[in-house]
Formats: structure tokens, C-alpha cells, sequence
């Protein structure tokens, strides 16, 4: 039976986390290992970074905004038992060392000297904490077995693949901007780097294809009641069409086919990359959607014997009226 | 040490919802918010051989609940005697243990205003039996068929124990190794 609890914030948030976490993992990658010893690269990820900062902060504050009790969101930071707890901390750290890699790039006279200092350090910081978000999206979903469509140790991987490929896309679309000066080397490091960007993303979404449909055909097959239920319905039911029409049509064969088939256009530079950004979100919403939880026995019989449409009346009570 | 836990006579139940009502009324629940609903899969058989069995639930109280450690603020806690329940000082109502409970034991109101809608859950009465030692939640002092019994299990002679060690109980979903602290007496078509 639907256990509905959270609701677009969450999987908004769950989007924005593994992309802004994947920019900075990608900036940590193409600095240390891909291109060390090019200064530019900093540069041309300079506008990224700061993309990735809005995604994390504005995923931050839907997080904040879905709780019921905002004011104390402070407390998500203390027990370590928590997944949730663990991902706030990467957040944080990403949050606060991928600003601090940020502030270096900007015209800010002797502080950006000074902070250009800890470049290295803050983006170190700053990666390895975003790969922890990447990871940690799909980890938090996959450790509530009370879902059993979400309890597959197969949803990180995917989570993971997602939120890097949707990564390679935001760079793609937005690298080599300001605070990067329009030079020879920046231009050529930049689009160095859109190119192999472009190849990474061909092979991600390759494998988001193969993941996502062994993933829920698998539970089609060998889930159990509750898994088989929610796969039925996304391969079968009444979420195939967009399942099948959006997600992986639209949403991951098609920027697929744009990217081998059209290499140097528009729909391979600018189009394929906003799909690919468009349906990872689909993909948070599907999943956070689909939330199904093993019922106990006579329980479904117990909700659909509620009266339907007495919504009015249910919501005509008023807080403090029914004390006694 | 003490373990309380309750034991379910499905011989008993009538489906009076009577635990349900004492219930809300206790703990002044919003509208829709139900701790401890009384589900029946319907009629079974034909008739005149019918026969309905009712299964009233509540929070498992479980001995490894999944809900505590998924708790980020540790507002969601384990008293000693295996109750579960919830710090509304540090609860900021993320809903990952209502996500995590596999029992869907755990609700939040939609229709109390924003800022009081905590997540909520069954305690056992855990106030009630702070005022008074002797107390029983309320769901069982309100059954009159005594379909409830709540005691310590560690204790050899109470009615949970003695009932436990004599007659075949049952517990929800125990392949999820969560170890719920309700045991079912079934109703398997008789009447006691």
C-alpha cells in the first residue's frame, strides 16, 4: 500500500544534491587527475562551482522547508546512527569548502590571493564530500526496508550514475563562463574538457539505461509482493507511460542518440545536456513516488473503507477545538 | 530489568474500536491521526460458516526498531523497558522514521498547522504510566473483552508471560528481524 510521506521538496532536493555534489567531484577529478598540471581548469569550473553551490543551497533550503519543525533543522546534525545525519555533514562540508574554492576565483583583490592559498585543499574537501552526497542519496533510500522498492542495493548505483551524468551535463552547459577570462588557453582547456565531458556522458547514460532496467525488470521478475507491485505498475501499469515514453525514451535514449549521432551540434551541446538534466530530476520523482510499503494483513481493506471525498470535512477541523 | 510488551487475544476482539476511540480521546489527536487502528480483511468463508477476524494494531515497540537509528536528531528514542518514543523538543519532523517503520506505525497530521505537526506515535501510554506505576495504557484499561494485555515480560508472573509461554502468539512481520514487542494470540475461526 502507498505510504506517502514526502512529497516534490524531497526529490527536488535529492536531484540538486547529486548534481551539485557531482560538479565539484568532476572539478576534484579534471584538477588533480585528468589535467594537473593546467591552472585554467580552476577557472573554467569556476562557474560550475558556483552553480553547484545553488543547486546544494537551494536543495538545502527545500530540505528545511519539507520539515515540520524548521526551526530545529540544526539537530539533523547530531546522532550518527543517521544516514540523514551523515548527509547533512557532506552537505555542509561541501557547501562550505566548495564556497571557499569559489571566493578564490573571484575579483576580490588580496582575499582571493590569499585564499587561492587553499585552492587545493577546499577542492579536496569540497569533491570527496560531493562524491559522499552522490552516494549518499541513493544509500538513504535503499537503507528504509520498509520500502521494499527502494531497499535493493542496486539504487546508490543508480542514484550515483544519475547524479554524474546529470553533472557532466550542468558543466557541459555552463563551463568556461565568468569568472574565467576569454583566453586562448581557457577556451582550449574548456573545451578540452566539454569534449571529454560529452564522451563520459555517452558512456554514464549508457549505464543508466542498462542499471535503471535491470533495476526494475529484475523486480518485475524476483521482487517481492511489494516490489513486484510498484515494478508492475512503472513497466505495466499505470506509470508506463511515463516510465517507458519519458524516462527512458525521451529522457535517456534520446540525448543518447543526440550526442553519438548529432557530435558538435546544438542538439548534442545544448539540447542532449538539458534533457539529461530534466530527466535525472524525473527519475528523483519516480523513485520518491513510489512508495509503496508491505501492508499489514487487512490494513488495505481498513483505509479503502474510509469515506472518500469527505476531504471538506476532515480539514474543517480546527487545531485546540476537540479538547476535552 | 523490565520489558513491557502486549499481548493481542484475536479470540477476544469484537472490533468495538473502543481502543481506538479511548485512544484519540487520551491523547487529544487531530482528526487524522489514528495510533492504534483496528483492521479486518472483511468477512471470510460462506455462509452460514462466517466468520471475521479482527487484528487491532499500534506501534510494534520493537526491540531493534528501525525508526530509532534512522532518527537524525535522536528525537526518536528506546526507554530501557523497550518503550519507543519521541522527544517533541527535538524533533524537527523530517519523516525519515515514518519512511523507516516498517509497520506505518508512525503518522504526521495534515491538518494541524505547520508549525505543530510533529511526527506521532503510540508510547504505550508512556505519561500516564510516569504519573502512575500501576497504570496501563489506556487502549488496554478501555477493552472490555481484555483482548489487551499489557505487562513485563521479564516478569515470570505476569499475565504476558504466562499467556506467552502457554499459548501459540504470533508477531508481525518478524522476517525483518526488527523483533515487535505485540504478540498476537490468533483467531483461527473459534471464540473463546
Amino acid at each position: 500500500m502507498r505510504h506517502h510521506y514526502w512529497e516534490w521538496p524531497i526529490a527536488s532536493y535529492l536531484f540538486l544534491g547529486g548534481l551539485g555534489g557531482g560538479i565539484y567531484f568532476l572539478a576534484m577529478i579534471f584538477s588533480f587527475n585528468v589535467l594537473p598540471s593546467y591552472q585554467e581548469v580552476g577557472w573554467v569550473f569556476a562557474w560550475p562551482g558556483f552553480i553547484g553551490l545553488l543547486c546544494l543551497g537551494f536543495g538545502c533550503f527545500l530540505l528545511v522547508f519539507e520539515l515540520g519543525q524548521p526551526g530545529v533543522f540544526y539537530r539533523c546534525f547530531i546522532k550518527s546512527t543517521s544516514i540523514i545525519c551523515w548527509g547533512a555533514r557532506l552537505l555542509s562540508v561541501c557547501l562550505i569548502f566548495g564556497f571557499f574554492w569559489f571566493l578564490s576565483y573571484l575579483p576580490l583583490g588580496g582575499f582571493a590571493e590569499f585564499m587561492a592559498f587553499f585552492r587545493p585543499f577546499n577542492l579536496i574537501l569540497a569533491g570527496v564530500s560531493g562524491l559522499g552526497i552522490m552516494l549518499y542519496t541513493g544509500l538513504m533510500f535503499s537503507t528504509l526496508k520498509s520500502h521494499a522498492f527502494w531497499a535493493t542495493p542496486a539504487l546508490p548505483v543508480l542514484f550515483t550514475v544519475s547524479a554524474l551524468s546529470t553533472a557532466c551535463a550542468a558543466v557541459t552547459l555552463s563551463i568556461g563562463w565568468w569568472p574565467a577570462e576569454s583566453t586562448v588557453n581557457n577556451l582550449v582547456v574548456a573545451t578540452y574538457i566539454s569534449e571529454v565531458l560529452h564522451m563520459i556522458d555517452i558512456i554514464l547514460v549508457i549505464a543508466e539505461i542498462i542499471i535503471l532496467l535491470l533495476y526494475v525488470l529484475s523486480l518485475v521478475g524476483a521482487g517481492n509482493v511489494t516490489a513486484k507491485k510498484v515494478a508492475d505498475r512503472w513497466v505495466k501499469g499505470k506509470t508506463a507511460p511515463i516510465f517507458w515514453g519519458l524516462m527512458v525514451g525521451c529522457g535517456l535514449v534520446l540525448p543518447l542518440i543526440m550526442y553519438i549521432v548529432g557530435a558538435g551540434t546544438v542538439a548534442a551541446t545544448f539540447i542532449a545536456p538539458w534533457i539529461v538534466l530534466l530527466s535525472g530530476l524525473l527519475l528523483r520523482f519516480l523513485f520518491v513516488y513510489s512508495d509503496d510499503r508491505r501492508a499489514i494483513p487487512g490494513e488495505e481493506h481498513y483505509y479503502n473503507k474510509l469515506p472518500k471525498g469527505d476531504e471538506a470535512f476532515m480539514t474543517r477541523w480546527e487545531y485546540g477545538k476537540n479538547e476535552f | 530489568m523490565t520489558r513491557y510488551v502486549m499481548v493481542i487475544d484475536q479470540r477476544r476482539c469484537i472490533g468495538c474500536h473502543s481502543c481506538t476511540v479511548a485512544c484519540r480521546t487520551w491523547n487529544k489527536l487531530p482528526m487524522d491521526i489514528v495510533y492504534n487502528p483496528v483492521v479486518s480483511d472483511g468477512v471470510q468463508g460462506t455462509w452460514p460458516n462466517v466468520h471475521r477476524n479482527w487484528l487491532p494494531t499500534l506501534c510494534m515497540h520493537c526491540e531493534k526498531p528501525a525508526c530509532v537509528p534512522a532518527c537524525p536528531t535522536g528525537a526518536s528514542q528506546q526507554d530501557e523497558d523497550g518503550t519507543v518514543w519521541i522527544d517533541y523538543t527535538k524533533c524537527m519532523a523530517c519523516k525519515v522514521c515514518v519512511n523507516a517503520c516498517p509497520y506505518g506505525m508512525r503518522d504526521q497530521s495534515k491538518v494541524e498547522p505547520r508549525l505543530h505537526r510533529f511526527v506521532r506515535k503510540c508510547t504505550f501510554c508512556r505519561e500516564r504510566r510516569k504519573m502512575d506505576p500501576e497504570a496501563v495504557p489506556y487502549c488496554v484499561q478501555t477493552c472490555h473483552q481484555k483482548a489487551r494485555i499489557f505487562g513485563d515480560l521479564d516478569d515470570p508472573n505476569s499475565e504476558v508471560s504466562k499467556l506467552i509461554g502457554s499459548v501459540e502468539t504470533v508477531r508481525l512481520m518478524e522476517d525483518l528481524g526488527t523483533g515487535p514487542q505485540i504478540y498476537y494470540i490468533p483467531d483461527l475461526g473459534g471464540r473463546r
